[in-house]
This record gives structure tokens, sequence and C-alpha cells, in this order.
């Protein structure tokens, strides 16, 4: 009962007139970001960080959680209609979305889309309002031990499930780590790994690694690629709309199975876009029309929309309740909490209230709002996609250099962003994953502060990590995640399979 | 023509050698049990070592890739797009944002004749007079102005 007096408390916090304009600007631009290839969730967030430093923690969190909102939208309006996906996540739209649209059936495809992903973000947000604060104050009673217990566990699951080969993971988790260790070491008060390049002393942003890994990267990909924008026609048809949602609860189980599988890989992290391709791969086995998936077929659509959005939306979660960021999105948006001054964690629940409440209540509201803006400029941000890809992609390598360079006004940046854009290229090209370098880059001091606290506490020894129940349990499960993929390809060995399944799923 | 297996064993090297340079430089600052804790060289170095080992697996891995990754055409695309991204971001501390995004817009766009000579004008001028309006005007943010412009007293 108390959650839902916060929750409306928090309904009057989101919805005030100046908030429910920046919901309608985030989404906008979300919308713009997620349609522009190159430039996705991850970029759009960051881009907007350094505007937010003026504002309002609260109306500033709300800014960059509604971009995210309209940018996982816009994702799925270039899969559809273009059958190029404008977010990672929204690859798996594209297998059955564009043939839909194709047969001209363009309005049944958008409406399923939105219609499920909305659908998905509730059930996200609603598990937030109710598990939340319960978490956090589970969390309250952590100690630094626990702290790092849980931060394994998080990595461990990126390890475990995220779908990518697993020692490339580790490689790209240990390199986030090694990039947040640049730069003045707050404990000990030591430089470390500047490598003789004094500038680094200040370190090295996520932001700059963001624009490089997800901007540059992306656009080296989509060149390669050399898409071309064959669009199906972008009407639509508002009878259509209703028809189609209306028809979703059919569909009943693959919702709410898609949602369990989105809420699931958000929270642990696995990310949207594991979720997404998981939900789908189940869809098809267990539908009973599996074997038209790949078609236009509608669970096909439902299934990786539900999940996308159940996942990006219970990313925040974790991150609200115990500082660690279910997705590269959530990520970003955790470091820009840290640089408004507050700190996520458990703490959120008890010192921000109203930060915290109204940012949940925004979900509802922001969602909303954004299923109504992405119906209603489906037509002008399909336009968008017939500029020419030469005229978008100078625009966008000067966005992100811009954006660079504004974290800290250093030249320096520009020329990082620009070495982070090569490994991103090489990453995405050889199926290394990038969330989880991010998420390292952001929480990488975060968990080392908590292990060399636990250190002091043990003086020194790694008993620490086994004193209690809850912390072995969470060592013991971490290291379970870890062995999974091992333990996979030896059960595949025993059975006789050639591996060949590693690497079958692109993941971010 | 770069084939899987060259482009696997680049990255796998790529990465191998920055953790062997996380290794190198975190054991300046010490590792291991220290007076006040564990040594700030500590983590950065366990980092470091699992940055090499598993980029030492990757590339042996890496070794039994197969097919091509980037065919000559598309390496042709990506440098196409790169070289000049990376000529715009060299001339950033000379020229100022301002004056190389449009020079950067404008060689993209008018050199290979992508686009009309005034509409490619057009959009070099529209793009940083937009960054200025954003950036400089509505959010306080000041962006490099270059050499160039203080040499002339801007």
């Amino acid at each position: 009962m108390e959650n839902f007096q916060s929750l409306l408390h928090g309904f009057t916090i989101a919805l005030s007139l100046q908030h429910l304009a920046l919901m309608v600007v985030g989404v906008l631009l979300g919308i713009l970001v997620g349609v522009l290839p190159g430039l996705g969730a991850p970029n759009g967030v960051s881009l907007l960080l350094p505007l937010t430093f003026g504002m309002q923690p609260v109306s500033a969190i709300i800014l960059l959680s509604s971009m995210y909102w309209g940018a996982l939208f816009g994702g799925s309006v270039t899969s559809i209609l273009f059958n190029i996906p404008g977010e990672p996540s929204s690859v798996a739209t594209t297998f059955d979305g564009y043939p839909m649209a194709r047969e001209g059936k363009s309005t049944t495809a958008l409406a399923t889309a939105f219609g499920s992903a909305a659908f998905g973000a509730l059930v996200g947000v609603i598990l937030i309002t109710f598990l939340a604060s319960w978490v956090a104050q589970v969390a309250l009673a952590f100690g630094p031990a626990e702290y790092f217990a849980v931060y394994f566990l998080a990595f461990a699951s990126f390890v475990g499930m995220g779908g990518a080969a697993p020692m490339k993971t580790v490689v790209a988790l240990a390199i986030g780590f090694a990039i947040a260790a640049i730069g003045i070491d707050t404990v000990s008060g030591s430089v470390r790994l500047t490598m003789g390049v004094d500038e680094l002393v200040k370190g090295v942003s996520f932001v700059v690694a963001v624009m490089g890994l997800f901007g540059i990267g992306e656009l080296l990909i989509a060149v390669e690629e050399d898409i071309h924008a064959r669009a199906v026609s972008s009407r639509i048809d508002w009878r259509e709309v209703f028809r189609a949602v209306a028809r979703l609860p059919k569909h009943g189980t693959a919702l709410l199975r898609s949602a369990a599988i989105g809420c699931w890989m958000g929270i642990t992290p696995g990310g949207p876009t594991a979720a997404s391709f998981m939900s789908y791969g189940i869809a098809k086995r267990f539908s009973r029309r599996g074997r038209y998936f790949g078609s236009g077929e509608v669970e096909g659509i439902i299934a990786p929309e539900t999940a996308d959005h159940a996942a990006g939306t219970s990313a925040l979660l974790p991150m609200l309740s115990l500082g660690i960021p279910g997705s590269a999105t959530a990520a970003v948006m955790m470091g820009g909490l840290m640089i408004w001054g507050l700190n996520p964690g458990p703490m959120l629940f008890i010192d921000q209230k109203d930060f915290v409440w109204g940012l949940i209540a925004s979900m509802y509201v922001g969602n909303i709002v954004a299923v109504v803006l992405v119906l209603l400029t489906v037509p002008v941000f399909a336009a968008l996609m017939r500029i020419p890809f030469v005229v978008i992609a100078p625009l966008i390598v000067i966005v992100c250099a811009v954006g660079a360079y504004s974290v800290s006004n250093s030249y320096l940046d520009v020329v990082l962003m620009l070495g982070f854009g090569v490994v991103g290229y090489l990453f995405k090209k050889l199926s290394y994953p990038l969330a989880p370098l991010v998420l390292a880059i952001v929480i990488g001091d975060k968990a080392e502060d908590a292990f060399r606290q636990s250190m002091l506490m043990s003086k020194g020894s790694l008993a620490i990590f086994f004193d209690n129940r809850l912390v072995t349990s969470l060592v013991v499960a971490g290291f379970a995640l870890l062995l999974l993929p091992l333990a996979l390809q030896v059960l595949r060995l025993l059975r006789g399979d050639a591996d060949t399944s590693g690497e079958k799923v692109r993941i971010i | 023509m770069i084939s899987r297996r060259a482009l696997e064993t680049a990255t796998a090297v790529l990465t191998g050698s920055f953790g062997l340079a996380v290794i190198v430089s975190s054991l300046d600052n010490g590792i291991g049990w220290g007076s006040d804790g564990v040594d700030a060289g500590t983590f950065p170095f366990i980092t470091g070592v699992i940055i090499l080992a598993g980029s030492l697996y990757n590339l042996l891995r890496g070794l039994s890739g197969i097919g091509v990754a980037i065919s000559r055409t598309d390496l042709r695309r990506i440098a196409g797009l790169f070289v000049p991204a990376a000529m715009f971001v060299g001339a950033i501390p000379f020229a100022g944002m301002y004056l190389a995004s449009a020079g950067y817009i404008f060689g993209v766009l008018a050199l290979p004749k992508h686009r009309s000579l005034p509409r490619a004008l057009i959009i070099a001028l529209a793009t940083p007079l937009a960054l200025y309006i954003v950036f400089e005007r509505m959010f306080q943010v000041s962006l490099p102005h270059g050499g160039l412009a203080a040499a002339l007293g801007y």
C-alpha cells in the first residue's frame, strides 16, 4: 500500500506540464536516434547528458528515460518498414515485421509491434513499482562484500547468458574495467594506467566510449553493409491500428511468456538485445505456427517486441535499487545519476523519494506518450530515412565528435572517440559484445571499491566472500553462470553435436 | 580483402597488447597487499591478466576462422567513411569545430559529386550554424574555435 501511495505522489510530479513537455521532447528525440542508423539509445542519451547538468535530477531523468522509450519504438519502425534495424535490440523484429509489411500490411505490423511493446513495457514498470523498493530494502543490509558479490553475479550473467562467445565477453568486460581504472585512484590518490599521457589523469568518460563504440562503430558497419532504404508504404490506417491491437489478447500466452523473458533478461542483466532474440527463438519453438515464422507471422513480431521493451524497462530496476544497470543505456543513465550527485542504489529510495517515484510514474506516462507519438509520426520519420546515407553519415560523425568533446572540453576525448569507433567496428564485426564493456566502464570503480573495502574488512582474506549465507549463494550463483557455457559445451560434446551454435546470434 | 582469420587474430593481438600494457603499467602502482589495504595496482593487474589470457584464447580460436570478413569493395566503402572522418578530427585543433565540420561536410558531399555544389554548400553552412545555436547559445557549451580563429583574434 505504501508503494501505491508513493506512486500516486510520483504521478503528481510526472504529470506537471513541464515534465509532460520534456517527455514529448525526449520521445521525439528518441524516435529520431532510434530511426537513424548509427545513432542509438546509448548515444542519444549520452549526447543529451551534458545538456541536463543544469536541470533538476528528476526532470533530467524523465527527459533521458523518455528518450530511451522513444528510441526503443523508433528502432522497430525502421525494422518493419525498411528491414533496417534502427537499434540492435530490434533486429529480431525484422524477421517477421518486414515480410508482413511487404505484403501491404505495414499498419498491422506496426500496430502489433507497438501494442505488444507497450504491453512489455507495462509489465516491466509494474514489476519495478512493486519490486524495486523491496529489493532496495534488502540491499540496505548489504556490506561491501555483498555488493561485490552482486557485481560479480551481474558480470557473470553477461558471460553465461549474453549469447556472445563467452571468452569474448570476458575480454570485453575486463577491458571495460581497465578503462574504468584509468586516471586517479579514488582510494589511494595515485595515478593509474595513464601510460605517459598526462591528460588521461582525468580518466576516460563512458560517454566518449559510447560515442565511439556505438556511434562510429555502427556507422562503419552500416556503410559496409551498404544499406538501401527500400521502403514499403508508411501510411497509417487508423481503423486497422485499433483492430490489430484488439487482436492482441488472442496471443495472451505469447505476450506473457515474452514479457517474462524480457523482465528476467532485463534484471539479470542480459539486456534487451539478448532478450528479443531469446524470446523469438522460444516463440518459434513453442508456437503452433512456428513453421511459418519468418514469413510475416504475428507472434514473430509480438515475441521480440514484448521482450525488448520489457527488458529495456526492467533494466532500470537493478539500476535504481542496487546501482547495477541492466543494459548499456541504463548504464549511461546511471553515469548521469552519479554526475548529478545522486548515489544510485538503495539509499535513493530513502533520500530521493521524489526522484525515484517521479521516475517510476513517468515511465507509465512516458510509454503512453511514446505509443501515441510514434504512431502519429511514422510517416515523418519514414521520410527521414529517404535522406541518403552519404549525407547522414558525416552529420552523425560530427554529432559524435561534439558529444565526446562536450563531456570535459578536451580534444583528446575526440581522438579517443575515433579510436573507440575502430574498436567498436572490430568488436561488432567479430561478435564481441559491447554492452558489458560500457557497463564495466560505468561501474568498474564501484566494483573495485567494494572489493578493496571487503579486503580491508577481512584483512586480505578472500574468505569474506563466503562469510554468510547470502554472500556465499551470490558468489556460487556467479560461478555457476560463468561455468554455464562450459557445461553446455561439454553436454553438447557428450551428445556428439558439432559446436556450431556459438556465434549464431550477433549480440551487441 | 581481409580474411576472417586475419581480422580475428589482429583484434586478439590488439586486445592482448592492451592487456599487456595494463599489466606493465599497473606494476608501477604496486600490486598485492600493502600497508593500507589492497595496493592501487592490484585490480588493474588482475584485469590485465584476464585480458591477456582471454586474448590468447581468442587468438587460438581465431586461427581456425574461415572465409572473408571484409571484401575489397567493403574495405573501400569503410575507408570512404573513415578517412574523411579522421581528417575532420585531425583538423579540429587547427580549424576549430565549426570550420572543420563545414569543410568536412562540403568535402564529403561535393568532391565525389554526391550532391550538386549549391546543395552541398547549403548543408555545409547549415551544420555549423545549427551547432552554434544549439551548443554555444542554448546550452552554453563552448566548442573548440581552433588555432586559426585564435590567430585571427576570436
